[in-house]
């Protein structure tokens, strides 16, 4: 297995000087959440991109110990990057980390290593936003220029554009992340986390359909008032039935407002990221939507969709030029707060 | 009847100086859940144009429902989209405009350029399609972030001063005490995921 590796990836591992010299080579640190991902880019290209995320045994991610994961993981799965490269760390040119938004204590984690091994090699460090980071490795991988994107995870709902230099959330939860309310109806039919893979099982087995609060408001999605209708069904509904009925219902209000953004902005192609983006059913929504309208709607590998150390690598270089001051963490990390000047 | 175009929930026909919207069937909903919010939607969206109509906002006359087909006829407001012609002096005449909507007690719940018309110099609100009934500051305030949101989304580069021209006028004619939809305003913002606090 290593020997294979080492073949793929073999014109790394003794850089040739001459041809070295215009290339750059850009790690990245992900730990936002309950992810710690280390991605490895030469120039636009992803070399390695390896992470670990934390499995809570019950319950949901408690911030300390997925800070104590990141912590124990860090220096592994920073060699385990370097390995599949055939990078060292002296040869890297450029350091990234997520800046946020994120969980302070997970967040710290990234940022404390990077400033290090960037203080150490004495070489720049870049703060990425998160969510920019999603958007920007869904466009390499789609190859689509200038689409509307649908944030989904744990944490994240959100619609993003890019509109006069900046990305714009179009629309957005006003309350809790869809990765959240899915997680949260889920532990209450005793679903352990995550719990979206076994909630889209359960629906593929029901066609019954109960109704529920559809809550769309302009732009904006809101989820609590389904968390308590949904809530109070649990015991007297099959679990199958919820299942169905909340999956169609929270993708369909999603669906609908990344309609209005590609509508109202004029934009022709929809992507589909974040976590909740390896559901099949949204995807499939998804694609009926941009086909009805005739636009173009791209999966991304999951690899990529998913929180991952790659996109922060890949980010970290499209801003190689910026000048930031500010290198803290920001765990309340607005999108539409990044000026973007490579675009 | 001539196809005039598609906004994201309906397709909008000509037929003789009438506006048809029929709300098109979303095939990626099921249809338990389009058939109920299309007919829903539309209905109310009926009702609530007649009422703006009758109580003197510049809206377009509505003229009939169709219930089987989701259908609107209703009168043509030959104009401009402000969403490609929106200036500066706009901002005066829209915030008095949802104003008195709201002194109406109708939410309109999807503010922006796009759903204005300006004819001779009058800015005429369209699209109710998501609009409501409600008295309550929270729902105003919410109205007037969508609209503030839209502005930032379309108009970014005037955004701020339209927003304080549009947010003046708004004060001057709105008939209840604007602090407590103010309040509200200030929530809203903070309720949404990461706002950072300068």
């Amino acid at each position: 297995m290593h020997t294979e590796q080492n073949k793929i990836f073999q014109r790394n591992i003794k850089p040739d000087k001459g041809s070295r010299d215009s290339l750059i080579y850009t790690l990245g640190i992900e730990s936002t959440a309950h992810t710690f991902g280390v991605g490895i880019s030469e120039n636009d290209k992803i070399i390695a991109n390896e992470r670990d995320t934390l499995k809570p045994t019950s319950g949901g991610i408690i911030p300390r110990e997925a800070a104590m994961h990141h912590f124990k993981l860090a220096p592994e799965i920073i060699k385990r990057a370097l390995d599949k490269s055939g990078l060292k760390l002296k040869d890297i040119d450029l350091f990234a980390f997520s800046q946020g938004p994120g969980i302070i204590p997970a967040l710290k984690v990234g940022a404390q290593v990077s400033t290090f091994l960037s203080n150490k090699y004495k070489k720049k460090l870049i703060g990425v936003n998160h969510c920019i980071a999603h958007l920007e490795i869904a466009r390499l991988y789609t190859k689509l220029k200038d689409p509307v994107m649908l944030y989904v995870s744990g944490g994240n709902t959100q619609i993003i554009t890019y509109y006069n230099g900046t990305y714009i959330v179009f629309g957005e939860t006003q309350d809790i992340g869809i990765g959240n309310l899915i997680d949260k109806i889920g532990r209450r039919m005793d679903i352990p986390f995550p719990a979206g893979p076994k909630i889209e099982e359960l629906a593929k087995k029901s066609k019954n359909y109960i109704q529920m609060p559809y809550s769309i408001k302009g732009m904006d999605v809101s989820f609590s008032g389904i968390e308590t209708f949904v809530s109070k069904l649990i015991g007297h509904q099959s679990v199958e039935d919820i299942s169905f009925s909340l999956q169609e219902t929270v993708f369909s209000m999603l669906i609908e407002a990344s309609e209005r953004a590609m509508s109202y902005c004029l934009k022709d192609s929809l992507i589909i990221t974040g976590g909740v983006a390896a559901n099949k059913r949204i995807n499939e929504m998804g694609a009926k939507m941009c086909k009805a309208r005739n636009a173009e709607f791209k999966q991304i590998p999951m690899e990529f969709a998913g929180d991952n150390g790659a996109m922060i690598a890949y980010t970290g270089y499209l801003m190689k030029e910026y000048k930031q001051e500010d290198l803290r963490i920001k765990p309340k990390f607005r999108t539409d707060t990044v000026e973007i000047k490579y675009r | 009847m001539k196809l005039l175009g598609f906004g994201s929930e309906a397709a909008i026909y000509e037929n003789n100086s009438f506006i048809i919207k029929r709300r098109i069937k979303k095939d990626y909903r099921i249809k338990e859940i389009d058939e109920k919010l299309r007919k829903n939607r539309s209905r109310a969206e009926f009702n609530i144009m007649r009422f703006l109509y009758e109580s003197g906002l510049n809206v377009p006359k509505p003229i009939k429902y169709v219930e089987s087909k989701k259908e609107i006829y209703m009168e043509k407001i030959d104009g401009k989209r402000l969403a490609e012609s929106f200036s500066l002096e706009d901002s005066k005449s829209i915030g008095k405009m949802i104003a008195d909507m709201h002194n109406l007690g109708v939410i309109h719940g999807d503010l922006t350029t796009a759903n204005m018309i300006k004819k001779e110099g009058k800015v005429y609100l369209i699209d109710f399609g998501l609009s409501y009934y409600s008295l309550k500051d929270e729902d105003i305030a919410s109205d007037i972030f969508l609209f503030k949101n839209a502005l930032k989304s379309k108009h970014n580069e005037v955004y701020r001063e339209a927003y304080a021209m549009c947010l003046d006028a708004y004060k001057s004619q709105i008939r209840k005490e604007f602090k407590g939809i103010d309040t509200h305003l200030k929530d809203i913002e903070e309720r949404r995921r990461y706002n950072e606090s300068y």
